[in-house]
């Protein structure tokens, strides 16, 4: 019966949840000293260094700073929606980790605990629902800010991601066809006797990848925040820790688009030769989310790596490039699935 | 009462007072916020009833795709709460008693619904696997008409949105 | 069905067409043979179902003969049309084969609209007659009053729709099914649920063919929309509408326990329809917006057709559809040509162009119901069905007496076109040889059905 919850799985879920919550946010924020890092490297400069060795406090002198700054809200602003909007978009942000299987499961306390917090049968359907969700975020606060900067900022981003999840659900499509599952752990699962799915898909993986450069607006994507354009993009009159949450949610953002990545299209938390190891399941299993926090964090270099490399992309350039381009050899890329996995089955 | 039974009622309570909310509130966006509101209880009713994959592609489509469209042109039109005409008050009169009426109508209608057609529990139909099978086979046909009503509707986008 | 499979194939070929073909002329000549293709495969298709139905594709179609004959007379108007007026609906705007791929998705619509068993399929097939009319209302986009029509036509249009929906899922309420044979509502006490839920259907029914005291947006529209298109969605689409009504209410709730429930509002619809259609088109000053009311008075006596079921009826809709939409055509084609859409404008025609008024003539005569032309057979059938039903004589006599008014406002453009002096404006260049030579046999086929009924009628 739907919805007989135990107390012991509540709470053995609670935990889960604020484990995964921590690590994401203790992930993003060292993804932002990554970013200076690794920029300051490719400009030839030494980056942030002053608090702690190698300046590895700097996220949280950052942090601190955010929040003891003073907070300023617009007079003409919309008070509600305009605290509203980052709130939107770091939830929405969080919530996406709830369906990534990050690991196997662990045997302890004599009970089986997943690493999954929910495994739902259409967990992917959940990410891109939750995603899209996060567009609000953007949209209600850009818009309460009363500034015409933030309202163009706001339209970018919305018409972006609405434009890039239809090539991205159709680069979605081919892999599910193979899968014949839309849970996650199904799919990890799958992978973990098989191939990697980029194997077959690689296509699909490439699309996949662009479309999720542009749901999270980073670079070579990022004409909502377009710095040169629009000052700040949707977040101009944000100050604070509502600024702190946008630019936050986005390295967050970051982080589960390089986990959902990896997690259909290279195993997840399979690595090769699982199954020679002669170990036990447990320590196995963290093996396994070494593995796949490893495979993220190559994903978060790539991130990382693009923003400073790529110039952006010109307004119509973009759009020419998701409807054009990239819907287009989607569909095609969805056509030769079919038709190779028609032909294969006979 | 059954969790169930809790979730549905306060649902039914948020749903109903943000459809009301949609109707009441004075600016436009607050209306479109209220509505993605409503959105979000619908999907609940859906998870209620087992239908996971309707309840997603519920959020998917209508709150992710189509509201955000709706703000988008409420937001480009910048339209305020005093940009809405006042109607004289006959057409407010008549438009109360023949919505009333309509409430009277629909009200008699629903109150002797026989509900012993209702399937009690929870079901697998809303599942993906299910509603695969069905929509492909009993339902195929009006699957795949479906298409070409929406291209004629994306055919009036670019006729008529399109410039000159 | 080859039918619904080549509308739906031409038309999704002509809107690619358009990408690759600039010459409007090509398109045009594509356009005519992908209708003569849906009519010769329509025949083929036609030997192998009975006047029983045949279900198909899991009971979503229900195909009859009289479905499939009512689909080879549209066919048939559609070819005249497109053969009247082609070339004015390829010269709307830039997107000719986009103007064709929508005309072929309404036919698919009226296929549907003729062959649904589902009510999930009315929905569709009215909303596939409904969408492409909203675009093709507003394709003239340098004239205003085409944009009014289009979103006047959308917003009403987008809220009956939701009337229909809104009956449909009461139906579902109390019927658990949305088949239409297996509804049977007879079968039990009918409960308000039902009732409900056919009323609301019948409002949205109303509104899509413009019966009155739904019809408030049908000046407005059919006198926005570019003449060519007008021309159109009063003619086919309300014929394809009237099919889905008729089918509906005779098919799910046609029986006696049932009808007793709706006949009276049904009978109050068409007196109303009759009398505001033909009283408002006597003030007219514009033969467009004349003959936008007419289409309202020729809705109410097709709507006999609905009241009355009964053989007569299924016959009187295939000869109204045929005669109504034929004369209709013919008329708008000659309007088209006429620089003055005023009854002034018409002045002095059997001066200048004898032919075309001479066809304009039969044409009117057919929409008055005047022996001898197919509009008085149908007229007739229509009117006896009712008659034969019993308890409908007070409108039929109320339908006479309408018809005689509207012979008043039919009369004056033949008065003005044969006994008025003036100097009418025509467009010469556009009056081809081909195009008299279409309207002859046009106004041919209108007088052979006159006299000839069986020419459609020995098919069912």
């Amino acid at each position: 019966m739907l919805l007989e919850i135990s107390a012991f799985l509540v709470l053995e879920k609670l935990i889960l949840v604020a484990i995964i919550l921590g690590i994401s946010l203790f992930i993003a924020m060292y993804s932002t000293y990554a970013e200076r890092k690794l920029a300051a490297f490719i400009q030839d400069r030494r980056g942030p260094n002053r608090a702690g060795i190698f300046g590895i406090l700097q996220p949280l002198a950052d942090g601190g700073k955010l929040f003891f700054k003073e907070e300023i809200i617009p007079e003409y602003a919309n008070k509600f929606l305009f605290i509203l909007g980052p709130a939107i978009f770091m939830i929405t942000a969080c919530m996406t980790s709830a369906v990534i299987p990050w690991g196997s499961t662990l045997h302890i306390f004599g009970k089986d605990i997943s690493l999954q917090v929910a495994d739902v049968n259409i967990g992917i359907l959940y990410i891109f629902g939750v995603v899209s969700l996060g567009v609000y975020g953007i949209m209600v606060g850009g818009w309460a800010s009363n500034n015409k900067y933030s309202l163009l900022g706001t339209i970018r981003a919305a018409s972006q991601i609405i434009s890039y999840e239809l090539a991205m659900g159709l680069s979605l499509i081919a892999l599910l066809m193979i899968t014949g599952s839309l849970s996650l752990k199904d799919i990890v699962e799958q992978q973990s006797h098989g191939v990697w799915y980029i194997v077959y898909q690689p296509i699909g993986f490439l699309i996949f990848l662009v479309c999720a450069f542009a749901e999270c607006n980073r670079t070579p994507f990022d004409l909502a925040e377009c710095d040169s354009e629009l000052v700040m993009g949707f977040h101009t009159e944000y100050s604070s820790m509502k600024l702190g949450f946008y630019l936050f949610a986005e390295y967050i953002n970051m982080f589960i688009s390089s986990a959902v990545m990896v997690t259909l299209y290279f195993g997840g938390y399979n690595f090769p030769g699982m199954h020679s190891l002669h170990v036990s399941p447990n320590t196995l299993t963290i093996l396994g989310v070494i593995a796949f926090f490893v495979k993220i964090f190559i994903f978060l270099f790539f991130f990382i790596w693009v923003r400073w490399t790529v110039p952006r992309f010109r307004y119509d350039q973009l759009m020419k490039l998701g409807w054009k381009m990239l819907i287009p050899l989607a569909i095609l890329n969805l056509l030769i699935t079919g038709a190779l996995m028609l032909y294969l089955h006979h | 009462m059954s969790l169930p039974t809790i979730l549905f009622w306060i649902l039914a309570v948020i749903s109903i007072l943000s459809a009301i909310g949609v109707v009441v509130a004075k600016n436009p966006v607050h209306s479109v916020l209220l509505l993605i509101v409503t959105f979000f209880t619908i999907t609940g009713f859906y998870i209620l009833l087992n239908a996971q994959f309707l309840a997603v592609v519920h959020i998917i489509v209508y709150a992710g795709a189509i509201m955000v469209l709706f703000l988008f042109v409420i937001m480009l039109m910048n339209l305020n709460a005093s940009g809405e005409p006042q109607k004289n008050n006959l057409v407010k009169f008549a438009g109360v008693v023949a919505g009333g009426l309509l409430l009277i109508v629909l009200v008699a209608a629903l109150k002797k619904a026989d509900t012993g057609m209702l399937i009690q529990g929870s079901t697998n139909i809303g599942l993906i696997q299910n509603l695969g099978k069905v929509l492909f086979k009993d339902f195929v046909l009006p699957f795949e008409v479906s298409s070409i009503l929406f291209l004629s509707a994306m055919i009036g986008a670019i006729v008529i949105g399109k410039k000159d | 069905m080859n039918a619904l499979i080549s509308t739906a194939v031409f038309g999704i070929f002509l809107m690619i067409s358009g990408l690759f073909i600039k010459s409007k002329q090509a398109i045009r000549i594509l356009a005519i043979s992908g209708v003569v293709a849906a009519f010769v495969l329509n025949i083929i298709d036609f030997r192998q179902y009975g006047a029983s139905a045949t279900e198909l594709f899991h009971g979503m179609l229900s195909v009859t003969n009289f479905g499939l004959l009512f689909i080879e007379i549209i066919l048939g108007c559609v070819l005249v049309y497109f053969l009247l007026s082609g070339k004015d609906l390829a010269n709307i705007g830039h997107y000719t084969g986009e103007y064709f791929a929508l005309i072929f998705f309404i036919l698919c619509g009226v296929v549907l609209a003729a062959t649904y068993g589902n009510m999930l399929m009315l929905f569709l097939s009215i909303e596939i007659m409904s969408i492409p009319q909203y675009i093709l209302a507003g394709s003239d986009k340098h004239n205003l009053k085409s944009h009014e029509a289009s979103l006047k036509y959308f917003l009403m249009g987008a809220f009956s729709t939701g009337f229909l929906l809104m009956g449909i899922a009461l139906l579902y309420g109390a019927t658990g099914s949305f088949d239409i044979t297996t509804m049977n509502l007879a079968g039990r006490p009918i409960d308000a649920m039902a009732l409900a839920g056919i009323i609301l259907i019948a409002f949205a029914l109303a509104f899509k063919v413009s019966a009155a005291p739904f019809h408030f947006w049908t000046p407005d529209v059919y006198d926005g929309a570019p003449t060519v298109v007008t021309s159109f969605i009063s003619t086919i689409v309300k014929v394809g509408g009237f099919v889905a009504f008729i089918r509906l209410f005779h098919i799910a709730f046609g029986s006696p326990d049932v009808d007793k429930h709706w006949l009276l509002v049904l009978s109050i619809i068409t007196a109303a329809t009759l009398i505001i259609g033909n009283v408002t088109a006597v003030f007219q000053q514009s033969v467009k917006r004349m003959l936008a009311y007419s289409s309202i008075s020729q809705a109410g006596f097709m709507l006999f057709a609905v009241i009355a079921m009964n053989v007569l009826s299924w016959q009187g809709i295939l000869l109204y559809a045929a005669a109504y939409s034929l004369a209709t055509i013919g008329c708008f084609a000659i309007l088209m040509k006429m620089k003055d859409y005023t009854y002034d404008g018409y002045n002095g025609l059997a001066q200048k162009q004898p032919l075309l008024a001479l066809m304009n003539t039969i044409f009117l005569f057919s929409l008055v119901g005047i022996p001898a032309t197919a509009g008085f057979l149908a007229k007739y059938f229509v009117l006896s069905a009712a008659v034969e039903k019993g308890g409908l004589l007070w409108l039929v006599i109320l339908a006479v007496c309408c018809a005689a008014i509207s012979a008043f406002y039919y009369f004056r453009l033949i008065w003005a076109m044969y006994f008025k002096a003036g100097d009418c404006q025509v467009e010469e260049h556009a009056i081809t040889p081909a195009f008299k030579s279409v309207l002859a046999l046009t106004a041919l086929l209108v007088i052979i059905l006159g006299v000839w009924p069986g020419l459609i009628l020995a098919w069912i």
